[in-house]
């Protein structure tokens, strides 16, 4: 009797072709950008997006062509965070078109097609509970779409925001073949280190996606009146968590009020404030990717 | 999944899907030699498993649309078939705002558009739409482009 491997087709479903062909499909729309990478942590609420956002409007400032697509299926925030929540997105031919920010970075994000932001996303099934068997296909599928059903054009570098969790940059991975790396952000506090150093350990000994290195977000407070810094947790702990992976610590983001305010209001941070110490050391991390990416 | 006709030892071909209907989902093979056919009865789960996925049981006749899994899969048309509401009022809203923003540019149209300074190209974006759609104009030409500017005073 014949085997499952003697079979050659499904029977005219062809599922495997389908799959094939939405792999063909987001390879075809990626062939303009030359680095492709991912900003992840292990943990939660260490500021990913606020990096995410920043560093995409600094290095479009500094000439590069960029792209920017917000992970978050469940929660999006990018569309507010840079400023063009409500933007209409027009649709041309197969694809649509990313949506620019006001330094004309281009953005896609869940937060592009939710009017009401109060409402959460819910996939359409049967039973919300039963959810444990599909809802990761259907998150992945839609961070495909965000993917690969956007018209990017040619960019120099598509930043991919993800949020938290150690599975997420193995589902990206799955997604997107071509990953040029990976930015790692954190606290310098003990929880946030501890994290983020798995999570770190699961990319190196388990993907083929370099993390780059370390961002250490809340590094401390710089008092805009004195410039006197005050470390929020103690100092050095990143330092000794990037000697144990093996990485650099590309940049230091000090805490700043004036970050979350821009946030919200979708403004930007480095055009409104580019005095301002944050802001700097975005530029800082700006020019170390680029030096990294050799990009322009 | 494969189904074999064990009597013939022949791979059997997809002859039809049904449904979904209530969650389930029929597909239909029969054996190439025999006849013979049979039926695989999906569960909820499996159907939910196979649309996360993205792909058509039966294949496809025509690429997908762009966004085409957010679309659906949050516009959430019911799955039973016929009823075409969506089950929840934010899905719904989804598929309209996506629907009502659909709007094709003409190449023309969208060059001289990308000319305007990023910062304010969204707020013409919207205002030309508007204008079109007000027109009853399903692609922003170039003409249209000209009309919107003349309403709007640019």
């Amino acid at each position: 009797m014949k085997t499952y491997h003697d079979i050659a087709t499904d029977g005219g479903s062809d599922v495997a072709g389908q799959v094939a062909s939405q792999s063909h499909r987001l390879t075809g729309r990626l062939a303009d950008v030359r680095r492709i990478v991912a900003v992840m942590s292990g943990k939660g609420g260490v500021g990913k997006s606020t990096v995410s956002v920043n560093l995409a409007a600094s290095l479009a400032v500094s000439g590069a062509r960029v792209g920017l697509v917000d992970g978050d299926i469940n929660g999006p925030s990018l569309g507010r965070m840079a400023g063009v929540h409500g933007a209409p997105v027009l649709r041309s031919g197969s694809a649509v078109l990313p949506v620019e920010s006001s330094e004309g970075v281009r953005v896609m994000s869940m937060d592009l097609f939710l009017d009401d932001e109060s409402l959460p996303v819910v996939w359409d099934a049967p039973d919300q509970v039963g959810g444990a068997a599909w809802r990761g296909l259907r998150e992945a599928g839609a961070l495909r779409e965000l993917i690969a059903d956007t018209q990017w054009g040619e960019l120099d570098v598509l930043l991919i925001d993800l949020p938290p969790g150690s599975d997420r940059l193995p589902t990206l991975a799955g997604v997107v073949p071509r990953l040029d790396g990976a930015l790692v952000v954190t606290l310098p506090s003990a929880v946030s280190l501890g994290v983020v150093g798995r999570s770190v350990r699961m990319v190196q000994d388990h993907l083929d996606v370099p993390p780059l290195g370390l961002i250490e977000n809340m590094a401390a407070h710089v008092c805009p009146s004195c410039g006197a810094s005050d470390e929020l947790f103690p100092a050095g702990k990143v330092d000794v968590l990037a000697r144990t992976l093996g990485l650099r610590v590309l940049a230091r983001i000090p805490f700043d009020p004036l970050l979350g305010r821009a946030a919200d209001e979708g403004r930007s941070y480095p055009h409104d404030h580019p005095d301002r110490p944050a802001a700097e050391a975005f530029n800082k991390l700006a020019n170390e990717l680029q030096a990294i990416l050799d990009l322009p | 999944m494969k189904f074999l006709c064990v009597e013939c030892d022949e791979a059997m071909a997809l002859v039809e899907t049904r449904g979904p209907d209530r969650g389930s989902m029929t597909v239909v093979f029969a054996c190439p030699g025999c006849g013979r056919q049979t039926a695989m009865l999906t569960n909820t789960s499996e159907t939910q498993v196979v649309r996360s996925l993205g792909v058509k049981i039966g294949g496809r006749t025509m690429d997908a649309e762009p966004m085409e899994g957010i679309r659906a899969g949050l516009a959430g048309r019911s799955a039973e078939a016929g009823s075409g509401d969506s089950k929840c009022p934010f899905t719904g809203m989804v598929n309209e705002a996506f629907e009502q923003r659909a709007i094709t540019w003409s190449e023309a149209a969208r060059s001289r558009v990308e000319r305007i300074p990023s910062y304010a190209r969204s707020m013409v974006v919207r205002g030309v739409e508007e204008f079109a759609r007000e027109e009853g104009a399903a692609e922003v030409t170039e003409a249209v482009l000209d009309r919107a500017r003349g309403r709007m005073g640019m």
